[in-house]
């Protein structure tokens, strides 16, 4: 079966078909010389015999003349000599006379006086092809029989013969065997140059069949690989479907470019152009020499001009302000020496003023490529103002928090070495270094628990660990623990409670951090002497912390910002004081996630009051009686 | 007489240890809240040198200094301490008011050994 399986295989077929071809045509032409050859030999034949007998005739009436001329002994010898000359003049085997049954002259002396047993013929029949007899009549015939006076009629008998007609067949069926063993042997060279050849193109002509239907799909099918043996054929043939492959490439890349610019085309009413009319970046086909083909909403919303009128004007309508002339100028900057343009993005800022990033817009441009030639470009233009605010807004802070962890390293590390140095050795110089450090550790170990607390909101992986929490020790906590910066700065820090607190649920840690910020920001912001109150309420479902100050205020625009992320108000007074931007917005994060909120209520130059709504279930925790209680700085 | 240094910083603590150490030394310290005093405190007394912190409310220890430059005194020792991160940025942004920036968190003797070394190098540069 396997045999038969390979027998039938692409490469074997067309060999074997092809050896029968050339058999049944070296057989033919065999034949058909074999043919010319016989045919050729009876025409000879058939010459040779008329000619013979013509000569025949000829001889029996010179013969009868020279009886009649020449009577006597002296007429035989001429007769003999004139049938030696026939007989050599034809190629006759025999030449003889014969005279009433027997032979009176004939080419061969010994026959004469011999009795002829068959009877003469007239014509010329004769045996085979090669071999005949020929006879004439001579009529009347005297001086040869010997008897004088008498003279009868006589038969000149002649038999021929065409020369070795068996070696002649022998030699042409040679010369035939010969000439197709020359032709086989050429076949055979051939057949080795062109086996290497032929067996490639076998291959082809199987990958044809049996993946005709790939070329559409994987053209990798087509290809012949290394393991079948790579020659010169093979590797054209590689070529060839590897160039399909390009062809396919390039005719599809054409349809795809042409589905692109119709869909373009269509994008000025269709649904394609509402959906990219409605995209937040700014969108721009700028063509050749700067008109513009297509512009969106947004664009002209960035550029400050209609649709109208950038598709009039093209990218000169934009001309009137700075962001446009800077976007123009950007365009032919991109624009190539050939005319096309190179892929270029740049983040553009204009306005800015102190201390603020203004408007930045980043615009990126592509070139639009119809077949192998650029035509315009694309743009698209985004607002990035907000990232670039928050990048500033980060590398202050990041400059901040270095500062903020530096001042209370650099006092630890000064006391430190104050202590190590045995240079004072006074008491009360020991205690300050003790108390400084310890001081400057909790601030260093506040600000950690800040940032780590910014960074965990950032990833929103911070968890709040809810318990009962002692409001009243909270808030009085709180206060030891900004009691120094108080004192520092000579402000008396009331804290007034209601006689009856009850505990709340939350995160104890994290609503310390939220007092801890908002009182650090009112110490921090209100000038040497002044004032600063905690209080809390309960009011139903709602707890109430309130901290207020008699500070530098906040001035209503600035409101909204102090609560965002690295943000501080862009005041000079604020400016002054160093800080990371992160307190507020840290504590209103952490309300929040408790389910409450901060308000604020300012006014520049009329100090602050920050209010903390928590929610509260009354009589879910046990409640504490306290007074109010008042603690004051320096 | 001892030569007399003026300080400025925000930080309370740093402007004690600075003068606890500087007084072990012998120098007349004078020590002020931010860069304002310290230009009243300059203008009021004879100061041989400024230590002063860069980053302070009111008036800066850059502003400091150029106020004391544009005074005349070009050569008086200015010794500039910064929490800042960006230590050879700052040098060169304040190379026109030749100050020698020291940056946080410092070594009080390493301090006492600056100080020393820059009054010696103007008392050098004043024989000649």
């Amino acid at each position: 079966m396997g045999r038969l399986r390979r027998f039938l295989t692409a490469e074997e077929v067309p060999r074997w078909f092809g050896l029968t071809v050339v058999l049944i045509y070296l057989t033919g032409l065999a034949m058909i010389a074999n043919m010319g050859i016989s045919h050729a030999r009876r025409l000879h034949a058939r010459d040779a015999r008329a000619a013979s007998a013509h000569g025949l005739e000829l001889l029996a009436f010179r013969i009868a003349s020279i009886d009649a001329e020449q009577l006597g002994a002296a007429s035989k010898a001429v007769v003999h000599r004139q049938l030696l000359a026939f007989a050599d003049a034809h190629d006759a085997e025999v030449v003889r006379i014969v005279q009433g049954g027997v032979v009176v002259a004939s080419t061969r002396p010994g026959e004469i006086g011999m009795a002829v047993a068959d009877e003469p013929d007239n014509g010329g029949s004769a045996s085979t092809d090669h071999r005949w007899r020929s006879e004439a009549v001579i009529p009347r015939l005297a001086g040869l029989a010997g008897s004088a006076g008498e003279s009868r009629a006589a038969h000149l008998c002649a038999t021929f013969s065409i020369p070795s007609s068996a070696s002649q067949g022998f030699l042409s069926h040679a010369g035939t065997l010969s000439i197709i063993l020359v032709f086989l042997g050429a076949l055979f060279v051939c057949h080795r140059c062109l086996r290497e050849q032929m067996r490639s193109a076998s291959r082809v002509a199987d990958r044809l069949t049996r993946h005709s239907k790939a070329i559409e799909r994987d053209l990798d099918a087509l290809r012949i690989g290394d393991a079948a043996g790579i020659d010169g054929v093979t590797e054209s043939w590689n070529d060839l479907v590897e160039l399909v492959g390009e062809l396919q490439d390039a005719v599809r890349k054409q349809h795809a470019d042409e589905e692109l610019s119709s869909a373009l085309l269509r994008a000025g009413s269709g649904s394609l152009g509402e959906a990219i009319d409605s995209l937040p970046d700014a969108m721009l086909h700028v063509g050749e020499g700067g008109a513009v083909e297509y512009a969106n909403a947004a664009a002209a919303r960035v550029l400050g001009c209609s649709v109208e009128s950038l598709r009039e004007h093209g990218l000169g309508a934009a001309g009137e302000s700075d962001l446009g002339r800077r976007i123009a100028q950007f365009v032919s900057e991109c624009e190539g020496a050939g005319g096309g343009f190179v892929s270029r993005s740049e983040t553009i800022e204009r306005g800015g003023e102190s201390g603020d990033v203004g408007e930045a817009i980043n615009v990126m441009l592509s070139p639009v490529r119809g077949g192998k030639r650029t035509s315009g470009c694309v743009l698209v233009m985004r607002d990035v103002s907000q990232q670039r605010r928050s990048e500033v807004a980060r590398d202050e802070f990041i400059t901040q928090v270095t500062h903020e962890l530096r001042t209370p390293l650099t006092n630890i590390r000064a006391y430190a070495e104050t202590l190590s140095s045995g240079m004072f050795d006074d008491p009360s110089t020991i205690t300050e270094c003790y108390n400084v450090i310890m001081k400057e550790t909790r601030r260093l170990s506040r600000l950690i628990e800040d940032i780590l607390n910014i960074s965990q909101l950032e990833v929103g992986s911070i968890e709040l660990h809810r318990d009962d929490v002692a409001l009243r020790t909270l808030l009085e906590e709180a206060v030891r623990d900004v009691k120094n910066l108080a004192e520092e700065k000579s402000i008396e820090i009331a804290v007034v409670l209601p006689p009856k607190l009850e505990t709340i649920q939350g995160d104890r840690d994290k609503l310390a951090v939220v007092v801890n910020n908002l009182l650090g920001n009112a110490i921090k912001y209100t000038p040497a002497g002044g004032n600063v109150v905690l209080g809390c309420q309960l009011s139903g479902s709602e707890v109430a912390i309130t901290v207020k100050d008699n500070g530098i205020g906040i001035a209503p625009e600035d409101q909204r910002r102090v609560f965002e992320k690295f943000q501080r108000a862009a005041d000079d007074e604020v400016q002054r004081e160093t800080g990371t931007g992160i307190g507020l917005y840290t504590a209103r994060e952490i309300v929040r996630r408790h389910g409450g909120e901060i308000d604020l209520i300012s006014a520049k130059g009329e100090g602050s009051t920050f209010l903390v709504r928590l929610p509260h279930e009354p009589g879910r925790a046990g409640a504490l009686n306290s007074t109010a209680s008042t603690e004051s700085g320096a | 007489m001892s030569a007399r240094i003026l300080i400025c910083d925000d930080e309370v603590s740093i402007r004690r240890v600075l003068q606890m150490w500087l007084e072990r030394q012998g120098y007349t310290v004078i020590a002020r809240n931010n860069g304002a005093e310290a230009l009243a405190a300059f203008d009021a007394n004879e100061i041989d040198m400024i230590i002063s912190d860069m980053n302070m409310p009111q008036m800066s220890g850059r502003e400091l200094a150029e106020a004391v430059r544009e005074r005349g005194f070009a050569r008086l020792p200015f010794l500039l301490l910064s929490a800042r991160c960006d230590q050879s940025r700052l040098t060169k942004e304040l190379e026109a008011f030749d100050v020698t920036v020291f940056s946080k968190p410092f070594m009080p003797s390493r301090i006492v050994d600056t100080v020393r070394a820059m009054l010696e190098e103007r008392s050098v540069g004043e024989v000649r």
